[in-house]
């Protein structure tokens, strides 16, 4: 009956749809003494068919894992993992479980807002906000064309295709993804190596797998886990190369401590190794290499002696992992990360991308049982030209493909926005899923730079930093109320999956992804390219790779055509068709064409700490931080705290759950500390999640601090990361 | 006869909570409410330090405290050896709470009564498998019949070794791989 | 924490009561005449414990929002709560007959006298038992808590029923020696048997260290050693123990009652900061 009542609300709150499952989980723990209730409950509800079952997307993450979602009279009631998912593998993390939550949420945006002259948010309808929007861009284009618009996105199955295909409309080349605060360096890095963007550790069949700073147990993937878990089991040795012992440590062998940023040295001194006692693959480099005799002739310098000098492992341990991989060769690999050491941390982050790829090279794994695999990915085939109209190539090119030409075709750098605002190039930006303000760059230069934009739009779910420093904000509804484009898995095996709406919208005045850029494309005069529902589109996309909606919907996730992947030494889809120990890619970026050192950028002085960041499981970037179930957990557990080795902290007096004053040339917060022996000394760990300052974020705002806050605006050269640990922090104790 | 169990290997959890919030949900809690809490152990020194998550939550004892000080007998044991709360007997005096060893009794604030875990336990029978144990992203945790000797929880607790935490303090059901 | 201020003052009331109770009782074999004494002694007892008893049952949530839910409570005779209740099951409408009787100015029969007498002290030994047999809990775990408890049910029973004949009937009062030597010898036992509680927990085990550590030196150190040793046990030992047995007469000034005064409210306070502190220092064994 409580299912009942939450259900004749026409704005059912939490609270009531809690009471409601409470209640019923109440008479569930009667048990035997009153199952009779129990069961008469479950019988009433079913008159109104209340438990309902159906297969979705999580958005937890950029993961999008199958979940298989169970309504209680239309209220989601609980979500697992899809087992037929190669991701979710029947399990869902954490987050994936709070962030099914989110229609229910009291953080989220309910209607359009639009900012007023006092800085204050204000309702404003659908029409209207599509009316006025449509004036400016119009306006924007008049006056400097409409490569002065520009769109950043965080990928998701419609977003990455509706915002290209309105910003393309538009005629701007301009779009974005988070890449440059995320991964754009390591794919870079490892597309100039190899040809593809990334590449995946052969788990089942390995005998030694060395991670640099990437934490399978903090940016979680379930199948990754499960795979890691997996060979751990076998006897694999894992080894962690990480300043902090993170969580993906409870399945390591070894914990190699390292001074942040100088993981280069490490691969290099370990190549040098390789290299100098012949003890690399003859066959696979003379065969499928390009440039090496003059990597080896480089890499005599990086002597292990020499690497312990810079990135402070002892030159025995840097030897003894050499000779180990080379004996565990070729079912052994360095795993190519994510974000964490080097997906945009540093001024050597593409480098150090390179570098992992050389390693595995002179070890001779690519394509080899448990080594490094290069697999492919399916996408969707051309679409009838008269429902989905060709939309025209834009004619100026990407603003920020010029400065930074190592930067991916299919991410760019979202950094050249805030440049392009700057200097008045960019006039016009659309944020779709993106708090790229909070987390992208220091948030005070976004700031900065969006005022002088002339229309800033950001489409989200709630108002987050980026909303709030928008013009308009337009919302998006949630996860499990939308219907999204296919999306396409690849690896070993290609799939179909589809994000599928499991729940009633809450908020009405909420919108789609495709319903806000449609709307936004037939206000900006461009509605011609879109005269098809998402629905329409998915089913031609999904028809091009033999299935359907249908079908999809109907399992969840469907198997594609079997590429056919074989183990053995793949085609690197480089120029030269050969895997590159030398790049003229490189070398036109004005960079040294052959794999080799490069130094971090900020050096901490004597009294100051390196700042290094990373994920938690249960959050995503900013994204999770006011959803009430992950909320509740950071706060119980202290997960905002900064962490300090014990050495440093018995230096400077300073106990665990102190509050302390951390400070850079950029920023100063408060925050309490973490004490731990898990850490290096000489580093502080920060959480990445926290510090949000949006007022609408009411249990988020305030709570921990943002690290980018304190990290100055700097890129990467030729790549376009913000370097997002290129810092140095003070730290002083202070009463709390 | 049944005698329900769990197995927790510490050595494959890496802490990302999903258990609390799929047990939340199910269960209907509140964000701040969880059956499942977790402890951070850290040992050694800098650089060699070995740190893992101990989740705990009922330990479904036979030897059950809070049953025993339970003044209503809110508190019983299924004969399938789930220990469950009778929400209806419930008075809320936290006895309980205060004799239970590993501090797995929670408050629920909407009806005052004393929760804990109940392996979800919703239909005369234990969920097969407890959400915590369907939703585990590393497979830490196995749940099953402690008689049956050719079970797959009998079969890892005799591989491993594992144990209850507190030893045969209150006879418990759940085992821990350390 | 599990418990609160709540259940400590429920702890303090129902131990008070029963003191009370045994006081009103001893009056009246003692000093018949004292008629005041024995009668606020006798109407103290039902009046705390009924003020203890709602304490008990507001800190109850479920069973206050379902008060049906408390007939249960005599369900599990296995459970220390269950046994207490039983016995406030008794003492609760003895004492409060025998407190009507006293308002009417009935005689009060001896075999209630003597029922009471005998659920006063089950009442008084339960709320230390209710605690002692909590084995998560060293501080509480211990034999000599339950002896802590009586001890000190007695000694604030005892205050609270001098305090009323202190201001309404001082004359006969200051004349009961075996009160007023009771009253500095509790103290004294009370003294000795909290030193060694603290000494045995503390070595016990680390939580139980720890437990007396946050008492004697750390967060709860001020409420300990002002509250509890200072007002609660070494004042009233001082201010009772010097006419008594150094002095050795009869104090009339009002200076002297003042100070009585200060000495038996201080007993109260100390009763009530013994439960609070037990209840809040206590540190949980953690197995991990």
């Amino acid at each position: 009956m409580y299912v009942k009542e939450a259900l004749m609300s026409s704005k059912p709150t939490r609270r009531t749809f809690l009471k409601g499952t409470a209640a019923t989980a109440a008479l569930a723990a009667v048990g035997t003494c009153s199952l009779g209730a129990w069961q008469a409950q479950r019988a009433e509800a079913a008159d109104d068919s209340a438990k309902a079952q159906g297969p979705s997307l999580c958005n937890g993450c950029s993961s999008k894992c199958g979940l298989i979602a169970t309504t209680l009279g239309g209220r989601l009631w609980t979500v697992e993992g899809m087992e037929a998912h190669p991701y979710s593998k029947g399990t869902l993390c954490g987050r994936g479980h709070g962030a099914a939550q989110w229609a229910y949420s009291d953080g989220r945006l309910t209607q359009p807002m639009k900012r007023q002259n006092d800085g204050s948010f204000a309702p404003i309808s659908w029409d209207d906000a599509f009316a006025e929007i449509g004036a400016k861009v119009q306006e924007i284009i008049a006056e400097a064309g409409p490569e002065a618009l520009a769109v950043i996105q965080d990928p998701r199955p419609s977003g990455k295709y509706y915002s290209k295909r309105f910003m393309n409309a538009l005629g701007s080349a301009n779009v974005y993804t988070h890449a440059a605060a995320c991964n754009l360096s390591k794919e870079s890095g490892i597309q100039e190596a190899t040809g593809a963007t990334n590449f995946s550790v052969d788990f089942a069949n390995t005998k030694m797998v060395v991670f640099i700073g990437r934490s399978y147990g903090d940016g979680i993937r379930p199948s990754s886990v499960k795979s890691l878990a997996g060979a751990a089991d076998a006897g694999a040795r894992v080894v962690i190369v990480d300043p902090r012992l993170n969580n993906t440590g409870i399945f390591a062998t070894d914990w190699v401590p390292i001074k942040p940023g100088c993981d280069i040295a490490l691969l290099l001194g370990i190549a040098n190794v390789l290299v100098t006692r012949d003890l690399y693959d003859h066959e696979f480099v003379e065969q499928s290499c390009t440039g090496f005799p003059e990597f080896a002739a480089q890499v005599a310098e990086y002597t292990p002696e020499w690497a312990e000098g810079v990135c402070d492992v002892p030159a025995d341990t840097i030897v003894e992992l050499a000779e180990s991989l080379a004996a565990a060769a070729p079912a052994c690999a360095i795993e190519p990360s994510w974000r964490a050491a080097f997906g945009c941390a540093y001024q050597n982050s593409f480098e150090t991308a390179r570098a992992v790829c050389a390693v595995n090279a002179l070890l001779g794994c690519w394509g080899q049982k448990g080594g490094a695999l290069i697999t492919s990915s399916p996408k969707a085939g051309d679409l009838d030209p008269v429902k989905f109209p060709k939309v025209p190539e834009p004619a100026a090119k990407r603003v920020g493909d010029e400065e930074y030409p190592l930067a991916l075709a299919g991410t760019g750098t979202n950094l050249a926005v805030l440049n392009g605002c700057n200097d008045g190039t960019v006039q016009g930006v659309f944020f779709y899923n993106s708090n790229a303000v909070q987390g992208y760059a220091q948030p005070a230069m976004w700031r900065v730079a969006v005022v002088a934009a002339k229309l800033v739009v950001a489409i989200d779910v709630q108002m987050s930093e980026t909303a709030l420093a928008s013009h308009y904000v337009l919302p998006e509804c949630t996860v499990l109320e939308r219907f999204e484009l296919p999306e396409f898995i690849g690896g070993k095996k290609h799939f179909a999956a589809l994000r599928t709406p499991i729940i009633e919208r809450v908020h009405p005045d909420t919108k789609s992804c495709d319903e806000i850029f449609t709307g936004l494309a037939e206000a900006c005069g461009v509605g011609q390219y879109f005269p098809f529902t998402v629905e329409e589109l998915a089913e031609a996309q999904l028809a091009t790779v033999g299935t359907s909606v249908e079908a999809v919907r109907e399992a969840g996730i469907v198997e594609l055509a079997d590429p056919g992947f074989a183990f053995g030494t793949p085609v690197f889809k480089t120029p030269t068709e050969k895997f590159q120990f030398t790049s003229a890619k490189v070398a036109e970026a004005g960079l040294n064409p052959v794999i080799g050192y490069v130094p971090r950028l900020v050096e901490p002085a004597e009294d100051e700490f390196y700042l290094v960041g990373g994920k938690q499981g249960i959050h995503s970037h900013t994204m999770t931080l006011n959803l009430e179930a992950l909320n509740a957990i950071s706060r119980e557990y202290g997960l905002e705290r900064l962490w300090m080795a014990a050495a440093d902290a018995a230096e400077l007096g300073i106990a665990d759950g102190d509050t302390v004053e951390l400070s850079s040339s950029e920023h100063t917060g408060t925050v309490t500390v973490k004490v731990t022996e898990r850490l290096k000394p000489g580093v502080l760990f920060m959480p990445t999640h926290y510090g949000s300052t949006s007022p609408y974020l009411t249990r988020a705002q305030g709570f921990g601090l943002n690290m980018m806050d304190f990290v100055p605006l700097h890129l990467e050269p030729a790549v376009g990361s913000t370097m997002s640990q290129e810092v140095a922090v003070k730290v002083r104790k202070v009463e709390g | 006869m049944t005698r329900y169990g769990m197995l927790i290997n510490t050595k494959k959890c890496v802490g990302c909570y999903a258990c609390r919030v799929a047990c939340q949900m199910v269960n209907g809690l509140a964000p701040e409410e969880s059956f499942i809490a977790f402890n951070e152990v850290e040992q050694g020194a800098y650089p060699n330090v070995y740190a893992e998550v101990v989740p705990v939550q009922c330990m479904h004892c036979e030897d059950a405290p809070c049953e025993a000080v339970c003044p209503t007998h809110a508190t019983y044991t299924t004969d399938s050896g789930v220990v469950l709360v009778d929400e209806g007997k419930c008075i809320g005096c936290k006895y309980c709470m205060a004799a239970c060893p590993y501090g797995a009794r929670v408050q629920i604030e909407e009806t005052g009564v004393i929760e804990k875990c109940r392996f979800c336990w919703y239909e005369g029978e234990p969920g097969n498998p407890p959400r915590c144990v369907n939703t585990c992203i590393s497979g830490a945790r196995i749940f099953g019949d402690l008689d049956d000797p050719e079970s797959e929880i009998c079969r890892e607790i005799a591989r491993t070794n594992a144990q209850p935490l507190a030893g045969d303090l209150t006879a418990a059901k759940i085992y821990y791989v350390r | 924490m599990v418990w609160g201020s709540m259940i400590a003052w429920y702890l303090f009331l129902a131990g008070a009561s029963a003191g009370a109770f045994l006081t009103a009782a001893f009056v009246e074999a003692k000093y018949p005449d004292s008629v005041k004494m024995r009668v606020a002694g006798r109407i103290i007892a039902p009046i705390f414990l009924g003020i203890g008893l709602l304490m008990l049952m507001l800190d109850a949530e479920a069973g206050l929002r379902n008060p049906l839910r408390f007939f249960y409570l005599v369900m599990n005779p296995g459970s220390v709560m269950t046994l207490g209740v039983y016995f406030i099951c008794v003492f609760m409408p003895v004492s409060l007959a025998a407190a009507l009787l006293e308002v009417l100015r009935r005689p009060v029969p001896k075999w209630l006298t003597w029922t009471g007498i005998v659920s006063a002290f089950c009442v008084a030994a339960y709320t230390g038992f209710l605690l002692g047999v909590v084995q998560a809990y060293p501080l509480w775990n211990n034999a000599i808590l339950p002896v802590l408890f009586v001890v000190s049910a007695l000694s604030a029973g005892l205050a609270a029923t001098s305090l009323v004949g202190l201001v309404t009937d001082r004359a006969r009062f200051e004349q009961m020696w075996l009160i007023k030597k009771g009253h500095v010898i509790l103290s004294a036992i009370e003294m000795v048997v909290l030193f060694t509680m603290l000494v045995i927990v503390s070595s016990g085990s680390p939580e139980g260290a720890a437990s007396v550590a946050s008492l004697v030196s750390g967060e709860y150190a001020p409420m300990f050693w002002g509250g509890l040793v200072l007002l609660g046990l070494v004042a009233p030992f001082a201010i009772e123990g010097y006419p008594v047995f150094i002095t050795r007469k009869v104090e009339t000034s009002t200076t002297s009652m003042i100070v009585s005064v200060i000495g038996e409210g201080g007993v109260l306070v100390g009763g009530f900061m013994l439960r609070l502190l037990v209840i809040l220092a206590a540190l949980p064994v953690l197995y991990l």
